[in-house]
C-alpha cells in the first residue's frame, strides 16, 4: 500500500548516529554485560491471536518448530475448556509460566507452559497491555486505565501470590516495558516519555524524554535501552498532518537522558521493536516492511530487510534469527509468514484473527 | 469444508420437518402480498368519488412484497420493529441483546444495503448508513411494507438488499370517517420490563388525525450461562438496561375533491446502556439516540394526473459515552425535498417523473470540529403499462448525483403475468431485474482517521423470478409464493486495518443468491378464525472476487449471514379469545470470513394468549399474556452477547371504538 523509496541520509541524522555510536564506546563499567555463552534453544512458538473486539475470541496458537506446523490453533480453550477472553494483547514467559495479558477482559491469565492449564487469573486490571517479570517473585503490567485520562499506570504483581501489590502512576497510555538491571523502563505512548522505575523500591526514578509516541522498548547485550517511537500525527478538519517523525532512542542505564535519531520518512510510523537472541540486532516494522540495524550502526537503515509486510505482529526467534510476521485482517483466519534472517521467505501458516505477537520457548 | 458438510446434513435432517410444517399450516403473505391489485379494489370501494393516488408499489411490478399491517403488528404495539420482524418473518436481524442494536440483513446483504423509508423519506442514519431496528417503536406506525431485493430506481439510495417502508398516514379508506378512537395499554414483564402507550385519533371525511405516545423500559438483568474454569456458570447480565420513548403525530387534511395536505412528526428517544460482551470489560457504556423527524406533503390527484411535493427535516443524535473512551457526540441534520408528477395516460398506463434532493449537515466528533455537509440528488422516471389485463409491466429509471464519483444510471424492469385464473386458483409469474446503488456513508467518507473520500458508490445488478399462487374459497384463502434471486454487488465496502488505523475500501464483489418460499393460510369456518404463515429463506452470499488488498477468501459464505432461516406463525381467534404462536429458526452463522468458526443455529418459540372483553358500548379491554423463548434456549444471535432465556409479559389494553 505504501510506496517504497530509498532515503538519502541527511547530515543531521549522521551526526545523531555518530553521537549514538560514541555513547556506545563510553560504556559504564558497572553495567558491563556478563557474556552469555549458553546457546538459546527454542522448540515452540506461541502465537498471540488478538481476536475481535468484544467477541471474546482471543486465543493462543502453538507452532512446533520441529514439524513446522501449527499443532494447536486454539491452545488455551482446548486446554481449559473455556475462552481465553477478549483481546489478547500480549504474552510473556517467566520460568515455566506464561503470562497472557487479556486487555478487554481486564485480566492476566497465568498458565503453565507444560500443558497450558490456567494457574491463576489476576483480575480487575484496568485495560492491561504488556507484562514483564523482573524476577520469579515480581512482575509488572502496564495499564491504559482510560483513553481520556492523562496518566496510565503500572501495577506490581507478586508472582508467588498472583496479586497486585501496588500501582504506580506513569504517563499516558503506557505500552511495552523492559527490565534492565534494577530498573524498569515504561514507554508512555500517549506522551513522549519513558518512565524509569526502581525495581527494588518500586519508586519512579525519573522520566526520560524521547520521541513522540514511544511504543516499544528492548535492551541490548551492552545493557543499553532502545526505545522506538511512532511520531505524532494530528487530525485536522481537512485530514491529518504529521507533527513529528518516528524515532529510535537509546538510553544509558542510570542516565535520565536519551539520544534520539529520527526516521528518514514521515510517511509511516515505526513500531514493534524487537531484538535477536544475541541482543545485537534490532528489528522493527516501518513503511510496510521490516527494517533491521545492528546496535553499533551509525545510521538508521533506509532499505527494508523484508519488503512485504505491514505486519501486525513481529517476532525474531532467539535461537536462529528466523523472523515471524503476523498479517492481520481480523475478518478471516489470519496468516503468519516466516523469513530467514536474510529476509528470504520460508513458509507461511494459518492462525486465528489478529496475530500480534510471538513467544519463543 | 468439513464443517459445512457436517452442518448441511444436520440441517437437512432438521429442515424437512420445518418446511413440512410450514407448508402444511401454510402461510399467507397477509393481504400483504396482494399488493397492486388491492389498490384498484380499494379505490373502487371508495364511497366518495375521490380518486386515490398511485402508491409507489404500483411501479414495483414483479417484486415480492411483505406487509405487516396493524393486525399483524397488534401484539407488538409496545415493542419495536426488531421484535415484530424477528418473530413474524424469516428475515435475519443481527441482534446484540434485548433492546440493543438490531441490524437487518435482507437477502444476505448488510444493514447498509436496506433502505428504510418513513412516509417516502429515507431515515437510515446518514452517519452509519443504516437503521437500528431496535430504535423504531411500532406504535407510531400503522403499516410496515418490506420489499426484498434491489429497487434503486424506485426507492433510491441503499435499496440494494431491499426496502422497508413505514407509514402511519391515512392511506386506506378505512382511515377516514372513523370519528374518535383511542387505545391505552400497560405492559409488565420479566427483567424489569415496563411499557405504556396511548393512542388517540379522529377522522371524518375531511380530516384524519392520529397521536401516539409510548414508553418502554427494562433492566435486562437476566441470567445467562457461560463456560468458565469450573464448568457452566450462571451469571447475570450487567449494563443492559434501557428506556425509550416515542411520540408521533400524523395529520391529513383533504382540500376539496383533489387536494390533500399532510404532515407528520415522529420523535424517538432512547437511553440505552450498551450490553458488554460475555467476559469483556464492562466500561459502563451508554448511548443516547434521539431522532426528530418532521415532514409535510401536498398532493393533488385528479383523473388524468397527480402531483405531489414533500419536504422533510430530520435530526439524528447519537451520544455515546463509556469509562474508557469518554464522550463521543454526533448530530446529523438532514433536509430532504421531493417532487413528482404522474400522468395517467390511460387506465392501463401511467408515468411518474420526479426528483429529490438531500442535504446533510453533520456535527460528529469523529469528523473533527468543523461541520461536514454533503448534498445528494436524484431524478427518476417510473413507467407502468399493462398491455393485457393479465400482464403488467413496469420500467423505472433513476440517476443519482453524488459528491465525488457518480453511480451509473439505475434502471429497474418488472413484469407480472397472471397465467391462470380459473375457479378457485390463480397463478402468476413474476420477474424483475434491477440495478441499484449505495452512496458511501458520512462515516465512510469523513471519519478521522480512516475516512475515505474517494470511495466509489457500491453498485449492484440483481434479478429475481417467482410464482405466486392463490387458492380461494368462501372460507379459505391460501396464498403461496416462491421466489429465486441472484444479485452481484460491486465495490462492496469494508473497513480494513491499515498500518496504523482502519479505513473503508471498495474491496470486492459479492454475490447473493437464494430462494424464498412463503405461504399464508386464512381459514374461517365459523366463529373460529385461523391465520397461519410459514416462510423459509435459503441465502447464499459469498465473495466472488476482490482487490489485491482483500485477504478474505472467495467462495465462502459471508460471516453473520445464516444460510437457512424459517418462521412459522399461527393466529387463532374464537369469539373474544386469541391465541398466537411464532416459531423461528435461524441457521448457523459463520463468524469469520474463512468460514471456520460459527455460531450454532437456534429455534425460538413464542406464544401469546389473550381475551377481549366488551366492557361498555364502544369500550373493550384486551388482556394479553405473552411468553418468549418458551423452550428456554441458551443461545447467541451475535457472537458473545447473552440473550435471555424463557421470559414473559402481561399487557392490559383498553380500546375505545
Amino acid at each position: 500500500m505504501k510506496p517504497f523509496s530509498a532515503f538519502a541520509s541527511l547530515p543531521g541524522r549522521l551526526l545523531l548516529g555518530s553521537a549514538a555510536a560514541l555513547t556506545l564506546l563510553a560504556c559504564d563499567p558497572d553495567n558491563d554485560p556478563t557474556p552469555d555463552s549458553q546457546p538459546i534453544v527454542t522448540n515452540s512458538v506461541y502465537i498471540v491471536n488478538e481476536g475481535n473486539f468484544t467477541r471474546s475470541n482471543a486465543e493462543i496458537s502453538l507452532f512446533s518448530k520441529a514439524s513446522s506446523s501449527v499443532t494447536n490453533k486454539s491452545l488455551f480453550s482446548s486446554a481449559n475448556g473455556r475462552s481465553l477472553g477478549d483481546i489478547a494483547q500480549s504474552m510473556a514467559v517467566r520460568d515455566s509460566l506464561g503470562y497472557i495479558v487479556v486487555n478487554n477482559s481486564n485480566k492476566l491469565e497465568v498458565v503453565s507452559l507444560a500443558r497450558f492449564k490456567s494457574k491463576a487469573t489476576i483480575e480487575n486490571l484496568k485495560l492491561p497491555r504488556y507484562f514483564v517479570a523482573a524476577s520469579s517473585e515480581k512482575g509488572y503490567v502496564t495499564e491504559t486505565v482510560s483513553y481520556s485520562t492523562a496518566s496510565g499506570q503500572v501495577s506490581v504483581i507478586d508472582l508467588k501470590t498472583n496479586k497486585v501489590t501496588r500501582s504506580i502512576a506513569v504517563g499516558k497510555q503506557p505500552e511495552k516495558l523492559a527490565v534492565v538491571g534494577s530498573r524498569l523502563y515504561v514507554t508512555n505512548n500517549g506522551d513522549n516519555t519513558v518512565t524509569v522505575i526502581n525495581t527494588t523500591t518500586d519508586v519512579v526514578e525519573g522520566t526520560i524524554t524521547v520521541g513522540d509516541g514511544p511504543n516499544s522498548v528492548v535492551a541490548d547485550r551492552n545493557g543499553r535501552v532502545w526505545v522506538l517511537s511512532s511520531g505524532k500525527i494530528v487530525y485536522t478538519t481537512t485530514g491529518s498532518t504529521r507533527v513529528s517523525k518516528g524515532s529510535l532512542s537509546q538510553i544509558v542505564p542510570g542516565q535520565l537522558t536519551a539520544t534520539t535519531r529520527e526516521m528518514p520518512s514521515d510517511q509511516s510510523s515505526p513500531g514493534r521493536l524487537t531484538i535477536n537472541g544475541s541482543l545485537d540486532q534490532l528489528y522493527y516494522t516501518y513503511l510496510g516492511g521490516v527494517y533491521t540495524l545492528n546496535i553499533n550502526e551509525a545510521t538508521l537503515p533506509t532499505k527494508p530487510l523484508i519488503k512485504r509486510g505491514s505486519f501486525y505482529g513481529l517476532g525474531v526467534d532467539p535461537q536462529d534469527g528466523t523472523i515471524y510476521g503476523g498479517l492481520a485482517s481480523f475478518t478471516a483466519s489470519d496468516k503468519v509468514i516466516r523469513f530467514k534472517s536474510t529476509g528470504a521467505a520460508i513458509d507461511s501458516f494459518t492462525v486465528l484473527a489478529g496475530p500480534n505477537g510471538f513467544v519463543f520457548y | 469444508m468439513v464443517l459445512q458438510t457436517r452442518f448441511s446434513s444436520r440441517l437437512a435432517a432438521r429442515f424437512p420437518v420445518l418446511t413440512g410444517f410450514g407448508l402444511l399450516v401454510g402461510l399467507l403473505p397477509r393481504p400483504a402480498a396482494a399488493q397492486a391489485p388491492t389498490d384498484t379494489l380499494r379505490s373502487q370501494q371508495l364511497p366518495t368519488v375521490r380518486v386515490a393516488g398511485l402508491r409507489p408499489t404500483r411501479f414495483a411490478v414483479g417484486s415480492r412484497q411483505l406487509t405487516l399491517d396493524s393486525v399483524a403488528l397488534s401484539n407488538y404495539r409496545s415493542g419495536t420493529l426488531a421484535d415484530a420482524l424477528g418473530a413474524r418473518t424469516a428475515i435475519y436481524l443481527k441482534n446484540y441483546g434485548p433492546g440493543q442494536l438490531s441490524s437487518i440483513s435482507l437477502r444476505g446483504t448488510s444493514a447498509r444495503h436496506t433502505a428504510v423509508l418513513w412516509n417516502g423519506f429515507n431515515i437510515n442514519l446518514p452517519s452509519l448508513g443504516e437503521a437500528d431496528f431496535a430504535l423504531l417503536p411500532i406504535n407510531g406506525t400503522t403499516q410496515v411494507d418490506i420489499q426484498p431485493g434491489p429497487a434503486g430506481a424506485t426507492y433510491g439510495n441503499g435499496a440494494v438488499g431491499g426496502t422497508v417502508r413505514l407509514s402511519a398516514a391515512a392511506n386506506s379508506p378505512a382511515d377516514w370517517g372513523r370519528g374518535w378512537h383511542g387505545t391505552a395499554q400497560g405492559d409488565y414483564g420479566s427483567f424489569g420490563l415496563g411499557a405504556g402507550l396511548a393512542t388517540a385519533g379522529f377522522s371524518n371525511q375531511k380530516i384524519a388525525l392520529r397521536t401516539s405516545f409510548n414508553y418502554r423500559r427494562a433492566d435486562n438483568d437476566f441470567p445467562y450461562y457461560t463456560r468458565e474454569g469450573g464448568g457452566r456458570v450462571r451469571r447475570y447480565q450487567e449494563n443492559a438496561a434501557f428506556r425509550q420513548a416515542s411520540f408521533s403525530q400524523d395529520a391529513t387534511l383533504r382540500l376539496g375533491q383533489h387536494g390533500e395536505l399532510s404532515a407528520a412528526a415522529w420523535l424517538t428517544d432512547a437511553d440505552r446502556q450498551i450490553q458488554p460482551g460475555i467476559g469483556t470489560n464492562n466500561t459502563r457504556a451508554q448511548e443516547r439516540d434521539q431522532s426528530r423527524r418532521l415532514m409535510a406533503a401536498y398532493r393533488r390527484v385528479s383523473t388524468g394526473a397527480e402531483w405531489a411535493v414533500r419536504a422533510a427535516w430530520f435530526e439524528d443524535v447519537i451520544n455515546y459515552r463509556d469509562e474508557v473512551s469518554g464522550l463521543s457526540e454526533s448530530t446529523v441534520r438532514t433536509s430532504q425535498a421531493q417532487a413528482e408528477h404522474t400522468w395517467r395516460l390511460a387506465p392501463n398506463a401511467s408515468v411518474r417523473l420526479g426528483a429529490e434532493a438531500q442535504h446533510f449537515a453533520a456535527h460528529v466528533d469523529g469528523y473533527g470540529a468543523a461541520p461536514r455537509t454533503e448534498n445528494r440528488y436524484s431524478g427518476f422516471l417510473l413507467l407502468r403499462y399493462d398491455p393485457r389485463p393479465r400482464l403488467q409491466l413496469s420500467l423505472n429509471l433513476r440517476q443519482a448525483v453524488l459528491p465525488g464519483r457518480q453511480p451509473p444510471l439505475t434502471p429497474t424492469a418488472g413484469a407480472e403475468w397472471q397465467v391462470l385464473a380459473a375457479n378457485r386458483h390463480a397463478l402468476s409469474l413474476k420477474a424483475n431485474a434491477s440495478r441499484s446503488y449505495r452512496a458511501p456513508t458520512l462515516n465512510e467518507r469523513y471519519w478521522r482517521p480512516g475516512g475515505n473520500p474517494d470511495l466509489l458508490p457500491e453498485e449492484s445488478m440483481g434479478y429475481e423470478g417467482g410464482l405466486a399462487h392463490t387458492f380461494k374459497t368462501t372460507r379459505l384463502t391460501l396464498q403461496t409464493e416462491l421466489t429465486g434471486y441472484r444479485q452481484l454487488v460491486d465495490n462492496w465496502v469494508q473497513w480494513t486495518p491499515g498500518a496504523s488505523y482502519w479505513s473503508p475500501r471498495n474491496l470486492r464483489q459479492v454475490r447473493a443468491q437464494g430462494l424464498e418460499a412463503g405461504s399464508t393460510l386464512g381459514w374461517q369456518p365459523g366463529a373460529y378464525r385461523l391465520t397461519a404463515r410459514g416462510s423459509y429463506a435459503f441465502t447464499s452470499t459469498e465473495k466472488t472476487r476482490g482487490t489485491a488488498t482483500d485477504t478474505d477468501p472467495a467462495g465462502r459464505q459471508l460471516p453473520f449471514v445464516p444460510r437457512h432461516t424459517a418462521a412459522v406463525s399461527t393466529d387463532h381467534g374464537w369469539r373474544g379469545w386469541q391465541l398466537g404462536t411464532t416459531l423461528t429458526y435461524t441457521g448457523y452463522r459463520f463468524t469469520d470470513a474463512s468460514a471456520t468458526a460459527f455460531l450454532p443455529g437456534f429455534l425460538l418459540l413464542n406464544a401469546s394468549v389473550g381475551r377481549t372483553l366488551a366492557v361498555a358500548p364502544a369500550w373493550q379491554i384486551l388482556v394479553l399474556a405473552q411468553g418468549f423463548n418458551l423452550t428456554n434456549n441458551s443461545y447467541q444471535n451475535y457472537e458473545n452477547r447473552a440473550l435471555p432465556g424463557r421470559n414473559a409479559s402481561l399487557s392490559l389494553r383498553l380500546l375505545w371504538r
